[in-house]
């Protein structure tokens, strides 16, 4: 099975804005416990309605484990939701 | 080439996603690239595989295959629980793709589309477009994504086509080529072509996608499929087009495999409540209305029992679904691994006062519309039955295989 940690954990990240397909960007993030993540690859960034409200998914990685961010559009608030590295047989 | 071949130029094209939930998985999870990943419904020992990557492709693993058998197979297969709503985004992704193409373009399923330049003027060559959407895909999803892309005179064609090079192939069959192609398959490589088909042909000789070209018409239709199928298969064969059609829906539904084989009558009955909220849901988001229900058990002994009422009146909400479909499932066995729920006798939901009973049908369909309208606006399952309140931990949506109705 996968070994993913499933979490709900309000975070401070840094992200930048601009234009082009993916026009908003998270660079770093601090996980609960501080350590600084730098988000090396945005492997995907989908939309996820609940509602009326847009959650903005992105899923990241900073090349030793995958990470997933959501952005609360209302809110302007991020958590992060998942950590997985996979190694786990 | 013979005379009743196809000749024309081929400007069908096949757009089909490789491995596609997995593949998306990839591209969303780079930790994943590059390993054994199967991708499955619910996140338990005893689950099947939905999905599998390429590398865990080559180590054997195989659709619907358990994920105990196949983490024997292939060591380190990583398992992902499905996430539909990352698949129809990335549906959505192909959609606006293909569609910038050709107005005549058609979803067929979640991973896998069709676009007819058929009428488009001052059409680029076929393939110069075909390597482009392999392009955009990588732009505008991610660089992990790949597409098989089969180029042909028909539709069938130019599935056979996109089928040849996996993954990320890019292939055209035309008159030229057809035989050459044919002689390097088998009779169930070609879609359709399955274990029930092959029967068919088998009995009568036909062993080989170049003796099934080769056969004539009378033979497919009066002796081999004994129907207008028979000619369908002829034309299509010869790159003819006969499957441009679109069919109407004509039943809706969901089945639940059951999360343990120990569940009370009265948990059994709280899942089956939510497949009919499910159903109800799905058949109303298309407009229609049913007169017939249609329940299904199936044992751990593999036995199938089922039942179905064809009621007066069409119906349409929640409420009249589980009803029904409480009564029928009266009969159904003991021991029970899966049920499913399905609506059939469908029709378009613009009657609604035609009975004596018009003002009460009105009514329920405000009430009804009233809450399917809270659904949409603050999210599915927000207002649904008191009976199915934990239900939703168990019973998720899944992928909607085969039509794109409900994407």
């Amino acid at each position: 099975m996968n070994d993913e940690t499933f979490l709900n954990e309000r975070i401070e990240v840094l992200a930048a804005y601009g234009d082009g397909l993916n026009p908003c960007r998270p660079l770093k993030f601090k996980q609960p416990n501080g350590r600084e993540v730098t988000v090396r690859e945005i492997g995907l960034r989908y939309p996820s309605a609940q509602g009326k409200r847009t959650l903005h998914i992105f899923d990241v990685t900073d090349g030793s484990a995958d990470y997933r961010l959501e952005f609360d559009s209302e809110r302007l608030t991020w958590h992060l939701t998942r950590e997985g590295d996979h190694y786990a047989a | 080439m013979r005379p009743d071949y196809n000749d024309e130029t081929p400007i069908v094209m096949h757009v089909d996603l490789n491995s596609a939930f997995a593949s998306i998985e990839q591209q969303a999870r780079p930790m994943l690239r590059g390993r054994p990943v199967a991708i499955v419904n619910r996140r338990t020992e005893h689950t099947s595989i939905v999905t599998a990557s390429y590398e865990a492709k080559a180590l054997g693993v195989k659709v619907g295959m358990l994920f105990t058998e196949a983490a024997r197979l292939a060591p380190g297969l990583i398992a992902i629980e499905s996430e539909p709503e990352k698949y129809r985004f990335v549906y959505k992704k192909l959609t606006k793709i293909l569609n910038s193409y050709s107005p005549n373009v058609t979803m067929k399923s979640i991973d896998e589309g069709v676009i007819d330049f058929h009428g488009v003027i001052n059409c680029r060559p076929i393939e110069e477009i075909g390597l482009e959407i392999k392009q955009r895909l990588r732009d505008e999803v991610g660089r992990a994504m790949r597409c098989n892309i089969g180029i042909g005179p028909n539709r069938f064609l130019a599935k056979t086509a996109a089928g040849l090079h996996k993954p990320d192939g890019m292939d055209v069959i035309d008159h030229n080529n057809l035989r050459d192609v044919f002689a390097k398959l088998t009779l169930t490589d070609l879609t359709g072509i399955a274990e029930h088909n092959w029967a068919r042909l088998h009995s009568v000789g036909i062993d080989t996608p170049l003796q099934f070209l080769d056969s004539d018409v009378v033979t497919l239709q009066k002796i081999v499929f004994k129907s207008i199928v028979g000619q369908h298969w002829y034309q299509r064969l010869r790159g003819w087009e006969v499957d441009d059609r679109v069919f109407d829906m004509k039943r809706v539904g969901r089945q639940y495999v059951l999360e343990d084989r120990d569940l009370t009558r009265t948990q059994i009955m709280q899942r089956l409540h939510h497949l009919c909220e499910s159903a109800g849901s799905r058949m109303r988001s298309q407009n229609k209305v049913a007169r017939g229900i249609y329940v299904y058990a199936k044992t751990p002994d593999h036995r199938y029992w089922h039942a179905s009422k064809l009621t007066q009146l069409p119906f349409y909400s929640d409420k009249t679904i589980y009803s029904l479909a409480e009564r029928l499932f009266i009969g159904a066995p003991d021991s029970i691994r899966e049920i499913g729920v399905h609506c059939y006798g469908l029709s378009n939901d613009n009657d609604r006062q035609t009975s004596l009973f018009g003002d009460i049908l009105v009514r329920e369909h405000q009430l009804v519309d009233a809450i399917d309208e809270i659904n949409r606006r603050y999210g599915e399952r927000t207002l649904h039955s008191a009976d199915t309140l934990r239900t939703g931990t168990f019973v998720k949506q899944k992928i909607p295989f085969g039509s794109t109705r409900f994407l």
